[in-house]
């Protein structure tokens, strides 16, 4: 669209307009209803806040807005591909590109996982008996790196530069001579900030997990989400360095003239290498804490002890091991040669095997249970099929020759999304319904809950399983048409329905938020009857949860002493120190600063670059001299000389 | 009081290191890149590049800073606060030099044409080689606020600061022994 003003003539995209004026519109809206429900006390508390809970409900919050928006543009992808030879709106070319590039990249880093790592916030503490993370102030830090990152990747759209070079941004068309524009400097900004957030994240979790748990509750006696994020952080620790250098050297491509992965000398494979080595272990970042969520739900809703404890721990230790040795079968068909290729379908095949043990594991634990279909449990049930149609897929795509045809196919598209989504997504819901009475205090409703699961897994089968037909007719992803000779328009076509169908079942979930708020159900501490140390603690989690420290002399703690000692856990004697919880405002300051300083290099500023540079480390000193140990030992010193 | 402390210590400790576990990745993978350009397609080659003087020079300072900064942590157990003032401004100096000796180098380089889109041996030798001196500045940051603080904090939180600037510095000084060893070294001895 073009317009006048002052005598001169701007072009403005529709779409873009139009998001402008829906998110101001919004804007306003929630700004006015903050200020007539005088709830800004509510927001300050959560934007100066360290306590694990609330962090944890920060991730959920805005990792529901992204997945919302992200959710937007898988609309309006399925409406462009809808029919053949489609000119839906202006997703065409580039603008089509655009969308499919944010909705990949938004879904992966800026939705699946705050999803996860908010529940882990909200969950992984108070099962494991400890009173918070264990460094309360860097966990903010997390959080509002995190959401640095998202913004800097959500706002390119609203600049007109979005990123379009796919999420993998595959090199060379990443590098400054194809994409000149900002877009894929915010893809690298973005990630580059979100990440170091995540990888403080899992040093958080570790040490958490390693040195934080209540007294006896060994690692073999942790529930199984608590194992599973051990797991993940690890993954997290070990591949997003490799994501942080690989953006590095693209960032010096793209902003400093090096060649590193276009050119006469350059390697584009190199890229894919990178990208890869972390990727790949990206991916199952992603699914090992769904599969740890589904762990505990089944067991609690089926009654009974999860089956196989132990082979479900070493299941995810080799699927985390395996997880680093078969990025290659991303790549199969880039022509590294037949030996590398079988070694990597060979290992990318293994991974079913453990795979499978949880699978069994979990059909074992509901089999001769007291199953109650709540809907967390329906959550849990419909991922077991659907991941094993994703799963199945994947073995279907190891093997190497057969890669050569489905490569870029919409067959991998319908196999990953049956296992982010099917794995992923529906984790995260169920582990959204289970928790959200830990961090509210009431429950989300049922009802609407059951509608929100039926819609949004039909609709789920209906939009994917039509595109594994698609693919084998030869659609390539990332094409914004085909023409009606193709054969493949039926398959998209209903692939439409079915996302418009996940994309009612996604209204539902916020209508439920809405409503639960309204209108809350107090459920006390232990509404589904648990079994693991979180639902022995008020709800909402209150700071310092476990006054007294229970001693844990099993698996599933809770249970037990329902069982034997009348609800009543045996008290630990001993306890080490909580950490520190404070109220802040440097780690919201910081988000502000690192803003800056990205955009200063996006947009090539060069004296602002020096400039919240300084400011950037100057946080660095703020911090050590404002840190809260010192503080108290400083009172403490005081105390003692009076 | 006594658990306190070194519990919350001995969680800094578990997390700083596996911070560094981060880092020894990403130095890794800029290793790993070094190896795969180096030596380039297009000229200069390394040999003709490297010049052995100032390496040895700043490998001197940087090396022994790692022994200094040993020196105060053994003077700070000790309960010294001389031998902690001289381990501390010791090693300030010293990486102060290497960041001057850096500098002249990297700006020897350049002014001999060897810049960094010159080839992709010099732009993986840059980009590995700089982020290593940027560790080095931070560090020199850190030393700085902690001089601030050594007369200002209680002792034992200032021990603990210390403690971990210490691994954070002995990091940085066995990626300089990597970098010896393999992206200078091959080239030069």
């Amino acid at each position: 669209m073009t317009f006048e003003l002052f005598n001169r003539t701007f072009f403005i995209a529709t779409d873009v307009l139009f998001a402008y004026i829906v998110l101001i519109g919004t804007g306003l809206g929630v700004l006015y209803l903050v200020n007539r429900a005088n709830k800004w006390s509510v927001i300050k508390d959560y934007v100066t806040t360290t306590h694990h809970r609330k962090i944890g409900v920060l991730y959920l919050l805005s990792a529901t807005l992204f997945f919302l928006r992200a959710g937007i543009e898988a609309l309006i992808i399925r409406m462009q591909l809808s029919v053949p030879e489609n000119d839906f709106w202006v997703f065409q070319g580039d603008k089509f590109n655009e969308a499919f590039t944010t909705h990949g990249t938004i879904m992966i880093f800026f939705v699946a996982m705050p999803l996860l790592i908010g529940l882990m916030n909200v969950a992984v503490p108070l099962q494991i008996g400890a009173q918070d993370m264990a460094f309360p102030y860097m966990n903010a830090i997390s959080f509002w790196l995190f959401l640095a990152g998202a913004i800097l990747v959500n706002m390119s759209f609203f600049m007109t530069a979005s990123p379009n070079a796919g999420w993998t941004a595959y090199a060379p068309l990443s590098t400054a001579e194809f994409t000149p524009e900002a877009g894929n400097d915010y893809y690298i900004f973005g990630l580059q900030v979100s990440g170091v957030g995540t990888i403080l994240a899992a040093i958080n979790m570790i040490v958490t997990i390693v040195r934080h748990r209540a007294p006896g509750m060994k690692m073999t006696r942790m529930p199984l989400f608590a194992w599973s994020t051990l797991v993940t952080a690890f993954l997290i620790l070990i591949a997003f360095p490799v994501l942080t250098i690989a953006l590095y050297i693209l960032m010096f491509d793209r902003l400093f003239g090096t060649s590193f992965f276009s050119g006469e000398s350059g390697s584009p494979i190199y890229w894919q290498h990178l990208f890869w080595i972390f990727g790949h272990p990206e991916v199952y970042i992603i699914i090992i804490p769904a599969f740890g969520i589904f762990s505990d739900v089944i067991s609690t809703f089926s009654k009974k002890r999860v089956f196989g404890y132990t082979s479900m721990v070493v299941a995810i230790v080799i699927i985390g091991l395996l997880g680093f040795m078969v990025w290659v079968h991303h790549m199969f068909t880039v022509g590294l040669g037949p030996v590398v290729n079988t070694v990597f379908a060979i290992t990318t095949m293994l991974i079913a095997v453990p795979t499978g043990i949880k699978i069994f594991n979990w059909l074992f634990t509901m089999r001769k249970g007291v199953i109650r279909l709540g809907t967390p449990m329906l959550f849990a049930a419909g991922f077991i099929p659907t991941f094993v149609i994703g799963g199945v897929t994947g073995v279907m795509l190891a093997v190497a020759a057969a890669d050569f045809q489905f490569h870029d196919t919409y067959f991998v598209v319908a196999h990953f999304h049956y296992t982010m989504v099917g794995g992923t997504v529906l984790g995260a819901f169920a582990g959204i319904y289970y928790w959200f009475p830990k961090m509210f205090g009431f429950k989300l409703k049922d009802g609407l809950g059951k509608a929100h699961f039926w819609l949004f897994l039909i609709g789920f089968h209906i939009t994917f399983f039509p595109q594994h037909f698609a693919g084998l007719n030869g659609m390539p992803r990332r094409v914004y048409t085909y023409t009606a000779e193709d054969n493949i328009f039926i398959f998209n076509f209903i692939s439409t329905i079915g996302a418009f169908m996940m994309g009612i079942g996604t209204l539902f979930f916020v209508l439920n938020i809405y409503k639960s708020f309204k209108d809350p159900d107090k459920c006390g501490n232990d509404p589904w009857d648990g079994r693991t140390l979180e639902w022995s603690v008020p709800s909402p989690a209150p700071e310092h949860p476990f006054d007294p420290m229970p001693q844990v002399n099993t698996v599933d703690p809770l249970w037990e002493a329902k069982r034997n000692r009348g609800g009543k856990l045996p008290v630990a004697n001993t306890s080490r120190s909580a950490p520190i919880d404070v109220t802040s405002w440097q780690p919201v300051s910081f988000y502000g600063v690192i803003m800056l300083f990205s955009l200063s290099f996006i947009y090539h500023v060069t004296w602002l670059q020096i400039v919240s540079g300084v400011m950037v480390l100057a946080f660095f000193a703020l911090r050590t001299l404002t840190d809260e140990h010192t503080r108290l030992a400083k009172e403490g010193e005081n105390h003692d000389n009076v | 009081m006594t658990t306190y402390k070194s519990d919350q210590f001995g969680d800094k400790q578990l997390g700083f290191a596996l911070y560094l576990i981060g880092e020894l990745i990403m130095f890794a993978t800029l290793f790993a890149t070094y190896f795969l350009f180096t030596p380039s397609a297009i000229n200069p080659t390394p040999s003709e590049t490297f010049e052995l003087r100032t390496v040895i020079i700043t490998s001197v300072c940087l090396l022994s800073s790692s022994a200094t900064i040993h020196y105060a942590e053994k003077a700070f157990e000790k309960g010294k606060g001389k031998g902690v003032w001289i381990g501390l401004t010791s090693t300030l100096i010293l990486a102060t030099a290497f960041m001057g000796f850096e500098i002249h180098e990297f700006y020897k380089y350049a002014s001999e044409g060897y810049t960094l889109t010159e080839n992709l041996f010099l732009s993986s030798f840059y980009i590995l080689v700089g982020l290593h001196a940027a560790h080095v500045l931070f560090g020199i940051g850190w030393m700085v606020l902690l001089c601030y603080q050594y007369p200002r904090i209680p002792t034992t939180s200032y021990g603990q600061k210390q403690k971990i600037f210490s691994y954070y510095w002995h990091f940085v000084d066995v990626i300089w022994v990597f970098i010896i060893t393999f992206v200078y070294g091959p080239y030069l001895f």
